[in-house]
């Protein structure tokens, strides 16, 4: 085989085609509303896309500074040497239309506004929005907005956002009819080692919309989990076509926050009285194949799963733990989740035979209380019971306390000042050594545990990919949320 | 004994109604468009005058239900307005000046209608969303609809693998299992009811809303319409 057919490049030719490649990847982009003022909030979007490293030349404009955030600074779109791929206004609302039909006029095709001020409010806002339809369908223009924080990019460094990205890419997409969720997810996206793919944030949606977005998601090769915040759909029956044509190769989750944005009148039948918009999405979403969850946490938590994670062979959870309660709450769990916590085979309980203390139950949950050897709940325990062939996903407990480990070391006379470095490096070999089974798992492996994801073993953990979750009820759901997925996908 | 009326289309149901200044069919129209859809309905005919009734009841045979009917006529069974196993000529007559005296010319005549054995009562129905157009909705049915509020609804069209989905969604759904001695609801019909309502949604833009409730599996597990409402919209 040559070299580069095992290189786990991504293709990405299919994708550049879409009407919304060149604004999610953009070469150049000319951007009005930053200046020097930090209290400005285009100064804070201009200086976390130039905090990401973006890689192509970025414009501004401003009317009066020569040098904004150490860049050259145009008075004008028409004054600029090159004509940029993307337009991002984070502007006065009376300032965007006219400064729209200058990029058009300049032929930039691509633009994200920022500003809000339409739709959104009374008066003249859904005039304005109006107009800017009409010259973004004059100059063909693609826009996303107005009233929204555009778009996050992480592969190609690209981030329109208020808050800078933390972490690395990913493989979650997102489509959200709030900007927070994308800006605001950064930071716990980067404790737990995941990442965006592409993240839109679709604000009064003028031109571009849900639809679109999650379209795009649907092609995008780096995206292997889309995610959705909905709060009410205005193009409904595409969603549903657009959804259901995806959900079949590429899982999609949502979550939909009530409002009565459905506008049916309400009517003197049964079926009117109870046909809520809850109620409504609640089937459509399961007619979609989209998988719906509860709140913003469990959206992260199922797409972390579901874009991670191999397809199950079957309902049955096996759980490792060493402590009886955080075991039994696992398997309580479990249950809830509707899937099953089958018995393990001979052959398991006698391979797992020299690793087990008197103390420990080989029963599912499995029980060791303390290992013989400690290192043996990292390796090779886990393997011996992701080998068992009723066992379809590994649920592990996961105590690694800090303190404990360094009271050993300074009880084995190890000096005071190696303790912490020593300690460390205990636990990073252990998060190691079990990062390496779940690799070779070939079945979804997930932890749990009740500890600072801040902690060294949490997070070697996370960063060789495993879904670790402070409570095992959102594990066992996500794992849930996997079995439904792959079951209705078949 | 009165003769069954030229067979319907859909359209002139709706548009005659309509004609008239209805805002919704009465419960014999109902069940004649939905029948014309694939819905099971009840065996049921107008009756003009308690002779008419009582022989109406003798053809079904076995005890029927009189109901009063138009389609200014709206609850029913909160209002008095339904009389259930009625046995005997006797009986039936008696029923029949009743729900004439209580209602007087609101009437289009008294529904003389098969009564449905069977305790497990569903709902079906559709509804229309300025997004999503026409959806219909399963659910639990009877008296305790909206106190138990159990219920799941799709967007139309719907198919088989949809109805399926939408059992398996609700609280209740054992109930259309063998229950208590009773046969499996057929499942065929049940599909035909929710792919009825789905077209109607469909296809007939003057239908606002529908209401099938009760729906009754019977112990033997067939389905059967045993009321139902249908809102009309003048628009579309």
């Amino acid at each position: 085989m040559p070299w580069w057919c095992c290189r786990k490049e991504i293709n990405v030719t299919g994708i550049q085609t879409h009407p919304l490649y060149r604004l999610a990847n953009p070469g150049s982009i000319v951007f009005f509303g930053g200046s020097n003022n930090i209290g400005a909030m285009g100064t804070n979007i201009l200086m976390s896309l130039l905090a990401m490293g973006f890689e192509g030349q970025v414009f501004p404009v401003h009317p009066k500074e020569k040098i904004v955030q150490g860049l050259t600074a145009y008075t004008s779109v028409l004054d600029l040497p090159i004509t940029p791929d993307l337009a991002v206004m984070v502007l006065p609302t009376v300032l965007v239309n006219p400064t729209l039909e200058h990029c058009g006029q300049k032929g930039i095709r691509n633009a994200v506004v920022v500003s809000g001020g339409f739709k959104e409010v009374g008066g003249q806002g859904p005039v304005l929005e109006k107009q800017m339809v009409e010259i973004c369908r004059r100059h063909g223009i693609t826009l996303i907005g107005p009233n929204c924080l555009g778009v996050a990019n992480p592969h190609h460094k690209l981030n329109t956002t208020f808050l800078p990205f933390e972490g690395k890419p990913g493989f979650i997409g997102m489509a959200s009819q709030s900007g927070s969720f994308l800006t605001q997810m950064f930071n716990t996206m980067a404790r737990h080692h995941i990442g965006f793919s592409t993240a839109f944030s679709v604000g009064n949606s003028a031109c571009i919309d849900i639809v679109d977005c999650l379209d795009y998601l649907g092609s995008c090769p780096h995206t292997k989990v889309i995610t959705l915040y909905i709060e009410g759909l205005v193009r409904g029956r595409a969603f549903v076509e657009t959804a259901r044509a995806i959900a079949r190769q590429k899982p999609i989750v949502a979550i939909y926050v009530g409002g009565s944005a459905t506008g049916r009148k309400a009517g003197s039948s049964h079926t009117g009285a109870m046909a809520g918009p809850d109620r409504l999405y609640d089937g459509i979403f399961r007619q979609a194949g989209i998988i719906r969850v509860q709140s913003i946490t469990e959206l992260l938590d199922f797409a972390w799963v579901l874009g991670s994670l191999p397809a199950p062979r079957g309902r049955g959870v096996v759980i490792q733990t060493h402590s009886g309660g955080p075991g039994a709450v696992a398997a309580d769990a479990v249950g809830r989740a509707g899937l099953e916590l089958p018995d393990l085979s001979a052959k398991t309980l006698e391979a797992l035979k020299p690793f087990v203390p008197h103390t420990g139950s080989v029963a599912n949950p499995v029980d060791l209380t303390f290992s013989k050897n400690p290192l043996d709940f990292f390796d090779p325990i886990p393997k011996v019971l992701l080998e068992d062939e009723n066992t379809a996903m590994l649920m592990v407990y996961f105590l690694t306390p800090l303190p404990v480990i360094r009271r050993a070391l300074a009880m084995m006379g190890v000096a005071a000042d190696r303790i912490e470095s020593e300690a460390d490096q205990m636990v990073t070999q252990q998060a190691q050594a079990f990062g390496r089974v779940f690799e070779q798992a070939g079945k979804p492996v997930v932890g749990y545990n009740w500890r600072s994801t801040e902690e060294r073993f949490s997070q070697v953990l996370m960063e060789s990919g495993v879904p670790l979750f402070g409570d095992p009820q959102r594990a066992a759901r996500a794992l849930g949320a996997l079995v439904r997925y792959h079951q209705w996908r078949g | 004994m009165n003769h069954e009326p030229e067979k319907p289309t859909p359209a002139s149901i709706v548009s005659e109604a309509l004609s008239r200044g209805q805002n919704a069919l009465s419960e014999f129209e109902a069940k004649r468009l939905l029948a014309t859809y694939g819905v099971p309905v009840t065996r049921e005919q107008l009756a003009h005058d308690a002779g008419q009734a009582v022989a109406i009841a003798r053809q079904m045979g076995g005890p029927v239900a009189l109901k009063a009917c138009g389609a200014g006529v709206l609850h029913k069974t909160e209002a008095g307005l339904v009389r259930l196993n009625l046995a005997t000529d006797a009986q039936v007559a008696k029923a029949h000046e009743e729900l004439v005296a209580a209602t007087g010319s609101r009437l289009d005549g008294i529904l003389v209608q098969e009564m449905v054995a069977g305790f497990r009562e569903v709902v079906a129905g559709m509804v229309r969303d300025a997004q999503f157009g026409p959806c219909v909705m399963l659910g639990y049915g009877g008296v305790f609809t909206e106190a138990l509020d159990d219920a799941v609804m799709r967007m139309a069209p719907v198919n088989e693998t949809d109805v399926a989905q939408m059992i398996e969604e609700l609280r209740c759904k054992a109930i259309f299992g063998p229950w208590r001695g009773q046969a499996p609801a057929e499942i065929t019909a049940l599909t035909a009811v929710l792919t009825g309502l789905s077209r109607i949604g469909l296809e007939e833009g003057h239908v606002a809303e529908i209401d099938v409730n009760p729906l009754i599996i019977t112990a033997s597990g067939s389905i059967v319409a045993v009321d139902a409402l249908v809102v009309l919209q003048k628009g579309n």
